[in-house]
């Protein structure tokens, strides 16, 4: 994930003047009380409830394997969605362990890698932990387990699995049930909700508030890019359904509303109970931006809800909506890193 | 207020320098490109991040059959350093073994080990037997500072076990971390006039410092060239160190590098997909990590910050890490040209002594030679890629203990640094911090 833009520096700006529009009436907060909040009630939140559904997931994969009823299988392919769901309402705070930890590439490759993955389920390996952890990316993860239920035309039927590829579902399983936990983990009782709820007060990562609060808002910016220009504007301008990303579910489209709805958790300090947030903050010196940013998140998802074929087609079919929705999402960028950059250097230390 | 050249020392990468202090602080574009550049800039960054996956595939094709890792993010992650392994049952990721038998190839570089080459692959695609496992061990020995405070420092050792064939007598192992990639378009544009004026490879002027350049094959023009990028500064130009890095690293061959590194071997694919990506791939990632810009410096004024750089002054670690440098006049690269930058490297090769060396000497580097590293954005290691290993192998698990293993040229700043107060020596790593 790459992010394009100039913040300015606090040494250089003088700011003399707050754009000071109207305040809220609960204008009060605390910057450490946000800095806590969000990791408790949107990091620690979102990565319980991903480290949960994978648990769930493995469970509805075993009795699968067990029995290879429809029933089994949708509830497979249902919890699937839910896993993705909860992944992507992480990635607008893809900061910390689950990227210096290497988790999100062992969770979230693409493309998968066929000839491999036909060769892991012609060999005669036991599809234990080690040898899990010993294969690469591209074999292991959400897309190959999608490949796996779903088929590459989406189709795929309940006798089409072999013996092999259910072993090797379930270890993929097993395998995406511990990584989850293991990044819930590092925010829960590991060391990243201290470096990061202490900013500015003993911790060694952030040293000051403010560049945990950079942290997020950058982290907000970077995925609205990542979704704008990169997941939907590679395959829309190579026309090429290839490079898209959940192909095999046709999931691609909620995935990207997903995204958004997790720059949205991060704004309101929300997965499931709201605490001090980011929303907070900004009403609190500048009630007519709160509602900007919030005009422009909804505009974002309604647009990517105006997209009404599965993206793969959407790129040949529906250009003018995929085009929107990319530059309303731009636009929730722009304001981001600019608007809300700007008020939290002002304000926060 | 700040002078004029005071606050020059804070843009560390001149006019390239980046305000951004989160954990993507060393992946950002440069501040000051043109519009075309930044689209260039773009697809490289894509690509950098492309991961491959073995061949016949519809994206991303050719993945070894013999390889280290699967992208260029995966060992440069956040476009940062890497680290070693964390216990001995974990595989290598972000560090790749570069091996040789004595001698010296026809090119005057190191001469591949038969059956293996010249670096080490330890991962192969399914079906393809890898070339051999990597063992480190780690032996632990204490010492004291003189004013009683003691330090650690760990000594790793590199074996390879389960090779698949048998390994020659002789065989040079030298284990190699992924560094930033950040800032490295700069670096590329300093005159080689600039750099060979600080070069006393033969301690002419007295003073202990015998900076040496390392010649290396450029293998687009066909001659030796003067190597600035890699830990012994082999690589001449961005261009060649990237697609050295697909062809070895990855298995990716490039019109720079057009055969597979397995060529020869048993592992070899026998595909006929060369060059697996386009030349354009090629050049817009190597133009990608030309265009990252560099982080500001933080605290730069902070009273400690002040006082530790005297201290760096006072031990001279400057001889080495040079502070600053002038990127040479560019029409053709306007972006970096002409720049004050403050990469704290002089770019060249310096004995580092006997506890650092590597005993494999790489083109005119012999067995303890090192390129000076750059210390810019070193202070933001932690906040970007979560540890603090630096060092080519990552056996420093903090700054402070990478000072204490500077040896060779580096033995009297190195006491310098041991002799000082406890305070005074806290003081100096505030200052390393802030680069």
């Amino acid at each position: 994930m790459q992010i394009r833009f100039i913040l300015l520096s606090l040494a250089s700006v003088l700011v003399l003047s707050s754009c000071k529009k109207d305040k809220s009436s609960s204008d009060d907060y605390s910057s450490t009380q946000i800095l806590n909040d969000f990791s408790v009630n949107v990091a620690q939140a979102t990565y319980n409830d991903l480290a949960s559904k994978t648990e769930q997931l493995h469970q509805a994969i075993t009795a699968f394997t067990q029995n290879q009823t429809q029933a089994n299988l949708d509830n497979c392919k249902s919890l699937w969605r839910q896993c993705r769901q909860a992944w992507e309402q992480s990635e607008g705070f893809l900061f910390g362990p689950v990227a210096t930890d290497d988790i999100d590439p062992r969770i979230d490759t693409w493309p998968v890698d066929f000839n491999s993955l036909d060769s892991v389920l012609n060999n005669q390996s036991v599809y234990d932990e080690t040898y899990v952890n010993s294969l690469e990316d591209a074999l292991k993860g959400f897309h190959p387990v999608e490949y796996l239920l779903w088929g590459v035309d989406g189709n795929k039927t309940i006798v089409q699995f072999t013996s092999r590829q259910l072993d090797y579902l379930e270890a993929l399983a097993a395998n995406l049930k511990s990584l989850t936990q293991q990044v819930a983990s590092s925010w829960n009782t590991g060391n990243y909700h201290n470096e990061f709820a202490n900013a500015g007060n003993g911790s060694q990562v952030f040293t000051t508030q403010h560049a945990a609060f950079m942290e997020m808002v950058s982290a907000m910016a970077g995925i609205c890019e990542e979704v704008a220009d990169g997941k939907m504007e590679d395959p829309l301008v190579s026309q090429n359904a290839m490079l898209e990303e959940s192909p095999f579910a046709k999931n691609s489209i909620i995935d990207f509303t997903n995204n958004i709805k997790s720059v949205e958790n991060v704004y309101l300090g929300k997965y499931i109970t709201q605490g001090q947030s980011l929303e907070r903050f900004v009403r609190a010196n500048n009630l007519s931006l709160d509602g900007a940013i919030k005009t422009k998140i909804s505009t974002a998802i309604t647009a990517l809800g105006n997209i009404t074929v599965p993206f793969g087609e959407a790129i040949f079919t529906q250009q003018t909506q995929v085009i929107n929705a990319q530059n309303a999402i731009r636009d929730l960028k722009n304001i981001i890193e600019n608007d809300l950059a700007n008020l939290v250097s002002q304000k926060i230390n | 207020m700040l002078s004029e050249s005071e606050w020059n020392e804070w843009l560390s990468g001149g006019k390239q320098t980046l305000f951004d202090e989160s954990a993507g602080a060393f992946s950002s574009i440069f501040p000051e490109i043109s519009a075309h550049n930044a689209m260039i800039h773009e697809i490289g960054d894509k690509a950098f991040e492309a991961t491959f996956v073995s061949a016949p595939a519809p994206l991303n094709s050719g993945l070894g059959p013999i390889f280290n890792n699967v992208s260029c993010a995966s060992c440069h992650i956040a476009d940062g350093r890497g680290k070693p392994p964390g216990n001995s049952s974990e595989p290598l990721s972000a560090m790749l073994i570069r091996v040789s038998i004595p001698g010296v190839a026809s090119n005057g570089g190191p001469l591949a080990v038969p059956g293996f080459g010249v670096q080490l692959q330890q991962r192969s695609i399914n079906g393809v037997v890898k070339e051999a496992d990597v063992i480190i061990n780690y032996s632990e020995q204490t010492f004291t500072f003189p004013d009683g405070e003691t330090y650690s420092l760990r000594t790793p050792t590199y074996q390879l076990a389960n090779s698949y064939i048998p390994l020659p007598a002789g065989v040079m192992l030298s284990p190699r971390m992924a560094p930033p990639v950040f800032g490295l378009g700069l670096l590329e544009a300093v005159d080689e006039s600039e750099i060979i004026k600080y070069a006393d490879e033969n301690d002419a002027n007295g003073d202990g410092i015998s900076g040496k350049p390392n010649y290396v094959w450029n293998v687009i023009k066909g001659t030796h060239t003067l190597g600035r990028f890699g830990w012994k500064a082999n690589n001449p130009t961005v261009l060649q160190q990237t697609a050295g890095a697909y062809n070895e690293d990855m298995g990716i061959t490039s019109y720079v590098f057009p055969e597979e590194s397995s060529k020869g071997q048993a592992q070899y694919d026998n595909r006929n997909d060369d060059p697996e990506i386009p030349d354009s791939i090629l050049r817009a990632v190597s133009f990608y990590v030309q265009t990252l810009a560099v982080p500001v410096r933080r605290s730069a004024d902070d009273a400690t910050v002040l006082q530790g750089k005297k201290l760096f002054n006072d031990a001279k670690c400057g001889s080495c890490h040079r502070p600053a440098m002038q990127t040479g006049v560019r029409v053709d690269f306007p972006e970096v040209s002409n720049q004050r930058i403050f990469p704290y490297t002089d770019l060249l090769l310096h004995d580092m002594g006997e506890g650092l060396a590597d005993h494999r000497p790489d083109f005119d580097a012999n067995g303890s030679e090192w390129r000076t590293a750059p210390l810019w954005g070193i202070g933001l290691t932690q906040k970007v890629n979560g540890h603090n290993f630096y060092l080519h192998d990552g056996r420093a698990r903090s700054l402070q203990e990478a000072i204490l293993w500077h040896g060779g040229e580096a033995e009297t700043a190195k006491n310098a640094f041991k002799n000082m107060s406890k305070n005074d020596r806290l003081a100096l790593i505030k200052f390393l911090q802030s680069l």
